[in-house]
Formats: C-alpha cells, sequence, structure tokens
C-alpha cells in the first residue's frame, strides 16, 4: 500500500469565498457556484480545466453538487456530493487532493456549500429513538462534554467566554465572516443560557455560506508564488470506546479507547507530513463551542490537557502569540454553513500561507494545519505548507 | 361505547421490562457479549458484537441503579421536530452500579437541583403525548428519594 507522501505533489491553486451569513433569498448553487467562479478567478483558470468535482454539503439533497455546477458549465467531468456532517468539506478536499496526488487526474476542485435549515440543526446522525428523545441538541451534547471537561481540567466559563472574545475579535477583520463586530467578556457572560453551562455567545452562530479550492499538479499551476502545498489531508472515524456524545456514542468502561478519534487524525497527518505541532505557525482549531475550541488545542498537540485555558489567559492563541489559532474569527464569527465549514478553514490557512490576510496575518506563516470534526463522528486535519 | 382511557406506549419496545423478580420496578434490558464481557445498552436486535465481532450475545437486565456522570438542562426546543416532550428538559450521562454508562433522560421536579455524581434509579415515564391521546413512556433516570 503506497502513502500518499509518496505519491505526486498536490498544490493548492486558488481558493474562493463568499461572505458568509443569512440569505433567505438565495438557494444554495447561488453561493456555491460564486464560491466557485472565485475559485476559478484565483487560481487563472477555466471551468473548462477543471477534471473532476467533489461538493460537500449536509442538507442540500439530492445531486446538490450537481445543482451547483449546473449554474457553471457542464463539461461531463464526474461530479460527486460528500455528505460527511461538519467535515463535508474537508472530506471533498482530501477527494480532490487524492485525485491529483494519485495522478488520475491534474486538476480538480473542491466545494462546500450550506443553507442552513433556520433553529438548531436538526442533527439526523441520530437514531430515531434518540432523536425523539432530544438527544440530537448539539449544544447539549457539547454542554455535556464541557461538564466533563470543567471537572478534569479546572476550566470556567469564563475562560471559554475568552475564546468567543478573541475570536470574535479576529473576526472582526475578516471581511467574509458572518459577524464582524467584536464582543466583550460581559456580554458573553450575559447571553441567554442555551444548554447548561453553554450560553449563546459560547457557541458558533449558523450561517450560510460556500467555499472553494481548487487542488492541481504543480506543472498546471498558473502562479508557483501564490500556490500553496498540500502536505497531509487525513480523515478518522469513530474509535470504539471513546465516548463522542455528538455523535450519539457512549464512551466504554471496559474497553476504553487508546487514541481517540482526534489524536489519531492529528497523529496520521503529523506523520505524513514530516511536521509536528511544534512546526505549525497558523492553526484552525474547531471552535463550534468555545470550550470545544480549547479541548481541540489539546487533542491536535499543541500543549497537554488542561493547560490550553491558561495558555488562553497568556495571549498564546493570539494572532500576535506564538500558535495563533482561528485567524479569522473560526466558526464564531464565521459562522457555520455545515458543508462549507472545513472549506472555511482551509482557505483562511492559504490566506495566512500566502501572506495575504491583511491585518489578520501572521508573521512569516509558512506551514499551517486545519482541523474540522463533524457528527458521525468523523475528523479530519489537513496541512498545508508555503 | 368508545374506550377513552390513554394507552401507554414505550418509545422503542425492548427497551426495558417489568417484572416480579426485580419487585415489579423496571429494569432496562442490554446484550452481554459472553465472549469479550462487552455490554450495551440498548441491547443488540443481531447477535454481533462490535467490540470483539463475535456472534455470542445475551440478553441481561442492567442495574436500576446509577451516579450522574454529566448532565445538561436544554433551554430551547431542539431542531428537526422530533422531541415532542417538555422543554426545558434534561440528558446526559449515568454510569449504572454495574460499570456501564448509558446516556438518558433526568427527570426532576427542579432540573437545577441535578448535580454530577449524584445517586439516580431508573423510573418510566411520560415523554409525550400522542395526538390520539396515548401517552409515550421512555426510560429516565431521577435522583433518590
Amino acid at each position: 500500500m503506497k502513502k500518499l507522501n509518496e505519491m505526486r505533489e498536490v498544490m493548492v491553486a486558488g481558493i474562493g469565498l463568499v461572505q458568509w451569513g443569512f440569505y433567505p433569498e438565495l438557494e444554495h448553487y447561488d453561493f456555491g457556484s460564486e464560491a466557485v467562479f472565485n475559485a476559478l478567478k484565483d487560481a487563472d483558470m477555466e471551468w473548462k480545466d477543471m477534471q473532476a468535482a467533489f461538493l460537500g454539503s449536509v442538507y442540500q439533497g439530492t445531486g446538490s453538487g450537481h445543482q451547483v455546477i449546473k449554474e457553471i458549465g457542464q463539461t461531463g467531468i464526474p461530479i460527486v456530493n460528500v455528505e460527511n456532517a461538519c467535515s463535508s468539506g474537508s472530506s471533498a478536499f482530501r477527494l480532490a487532493y487524492q485525485m491529483v496526488a494519485t495522478e488520475i487526474y491534474d486538476i480538480a476542485i473542491a466545494v462546500g456549500m450550506e443553507k442552513m435549515p433556520r433553529g438548531p440543526i436538526p442533527s439526523t446522525a441520530f437514531r430515531p429513538w434518540e432523536l425523539q428523545s432530544g438527544f440530537n441538541v448539539q449544544m447539549a451534547n457539547y454542554a455535556n462534554e464541557t461538564v466533563e471537561y470543567m471537572h478534569e481540567t479546572g476550566a470556567t466559563v469564563e475562560d471559554f467566554a475568552r475564546v468567543t472574545v478573541k475570536n470574535r475579535k479576529n473576526g472582526a477583520m475578516n471581511p467574509n465572516a458572518r459577524f464582524q463586530k467584536p464582543v466583550t467578556l460581559e456580554e458573553v457572560m450575559a447571553s441567554r443560557m442555551v444548554a447548561t453551562p453553554l450560553r449563546l455567545f459560547h457557541c458558533c452562530p449558523l450561517a450560510d455560506g460556500a467555499a472553494a479550492a481548487i487542488l492541481c499538479s504543480k506543472d498546471k499551476l498558473k502562479s508557483l508564488k501564490r500556490s500553496v502545498t498540500v502536505v497531509a489531508s487525513v480523515l478518522t472515524s469513530g474509535v470504539y470506546g471513546e465516548g463522542m456524545m455528538m455523535g450519539g456514542t457512549m464512551p466504554s468502561v471496559k474497553y476504553p479507547a487508546e487514541v481517540g478519534i482526534v489524536e489519531l487524525s492529528a497523529q496520521q497527518a503529523y506523520e505524513l507530513s514530516g511536521y509536528g505541532p511544534e512546526d505549525m505557525d497558523v492553526i484552525q482549531a474547531y471552535d463550534t463551542m468555545a470550550s470545544a475550541e480549547l479541548w481541540d488545542i489539546e487533542k491536535l498537540g499543541f500543549c497537554k490537557k488542561g493547560e490550553a485555558f491558561k495558555l488562553l489567559r497568556d495571549g498564546v492563541f493570539n494572532i500576535d502569540g506564538k500558535m495563533p489559532v482561528n485567524t479569522d474569527g473560526g466558526l464564531m464569527s464565521r459562522g457555520h454553513p455545515l458543508g462549507a465549514t472545513g472549506l472555511g478553514q482551509i482557505c483562511e490557512i492559504v490566506n495566512q500561507l500566502r501572506g495575504e490576510a491583511g491585518e489578520r496575518q501572521v508573521k512569516g506563516a509558512k506551514i499551517g494545519l486545519a482541523h474540522a470534526m463533524g457528527a458521525g463522528p468523523n475528523s479530519s486535519v489537513t496541512i498545508m505548507k508555503k | 361505547m368508545t374506550d377513552t382511557v390513554k394507552k401507554k406506549i414505550p418509545l422503542k419496545e425492548g427497551f426495558w421490562k417489568i417484572s416480579s423478580e426485580a419487585d415489579g420496578k423496571p429494569q432496562l434490558i442490554g446484550s452481554k457479549c459472553k465472549s469479550c464481557g462487552e455490554v450495551f445498552f440498548p441491547k443488540k436486535e443481531k447477535n454481533w458484537c462490535i467490540h470483539c465481532n463475535k456472534t455470542d450475545l445475551e440478553e441481561i437486565t442492567l442495574s436500576r441503579k446509577g451516579k450522574i456522570v454529566t448532565f445538561s438542562v436544554v433551554l430551547q426546543q431542539p431542531g428537526g421536530g422530533f422531541y415532542k416532550g417538555d422543554v426545558p428538559y434534561s440528558y446526559g450521562c449515568v454510569k449504572l452500579d454495574d460499570g456501564l454508562i448509558i446516556e438518558t433522560l433526568f427527570s426532576a421536579d427542579d432540573l437545577d437541583s441535578l448535580k454530577v455524581g449524584m445517586d439516580v434509579e431508573l423510573v418510566i415515564e411520560k415523554l409525550y403525548q400522542d395526538e390520539d391521546g396515548n401517552e409515550v413512556e421512555t426510560f429516565k433516570f431521577q435522583p433518590l428519594s
């Protein structure tokens, strides 16, 4: 079995984003196609150059990707729709990456798009009886895991509020974010309780949105200068024994998991890329809830369990800190169009590595990591370098 | 004459039983793998252990009591329209005395009185009333009286 890092080098030639927000009058194929147009322009390529397309979404139904491409052109290329909950976008990216790495295609496009149903996520990643029991409230599932995390580490709800404050401050510098106004600690702590102990501003907002990335072999690039190399694109699924309430799984007492799903995906990404957490200049951690960003940072290997909230307080995760996390505001500011989120994270890493992140720019960013995970459960890690 | 007595319907068949062996109190039904000893709730419909992949499961009853591992009080209606119970409501995880951790709704007069580590016991209670007036019941855990 060959490893992907022994195969052809794959570059990101272009990225495309739209502003994420609330678009009742638009359909997913409206902003999905706009993201594609933006990526083609960014890559200086034409639609007819694309040889395969992978489009990730969760709630857009049959042929969701085909609907997008119907707005762009019909060249007969293979289109595959990808549903992997919140890792749909990054899973689409991974498929496009693998197609180019294995020399099946020279140019492939990955798109993520979502027009969110209104109100709390009506996740069907649960059995019917679980849905009827009300176990599908992701904020409550994260809240349950937050309760355990607080007991184990001493992190407080104020610490989680600090994550929101950091990310909303970064989001204010992101013209594509749904929310571009900072919030104060007081505002977070005064927001209404959603599922104890998490308040509204501890939870990422929903959003409609899309993002796209074009992957190609080095010889197909129009601009080597603005390209970025993919050095790892990893996907894992549930590991026996690990509790994952957002995936409807209880931990096994008799056979606990030795390595959790997130740690497993991170380890594989570090092994494939040859880089470790200490090499990352810029990070996209998974902040569906403010508390989740902290344990995500720990599980990805950036610090020990229980250390993250202290490092946060010390400013280590700020843009000018040693380990900048969610420089574009994360899910907290961008919002969370499920199918697009993974690609939204990847786009920010690309912006940073290109030196094109404007006032959000991390000085000298050369290597970046993006982590998304979703109900399933699934966990996807992407590492790119300049 | 129309029978207007409400029927009680379990949320799902096979989750619990009420037998004289347990003084008429409800017991949850699980599956135990005779090969590796792992226990599952709800019971498995197929004879297949997802841990060791052997086909040697037997039906067992679980402890009626346990301790709260985590809980959250939910203050908004769950999305999708599947849940028809009361809001606010609470759910989380209980570690049963026989060692299994299960996900469950909690029942309490004051949901804010729930605490991690609290001793709780199994009850069968109404989840919601359907359009025909029947009571759909499910298992919950409540603080020991």
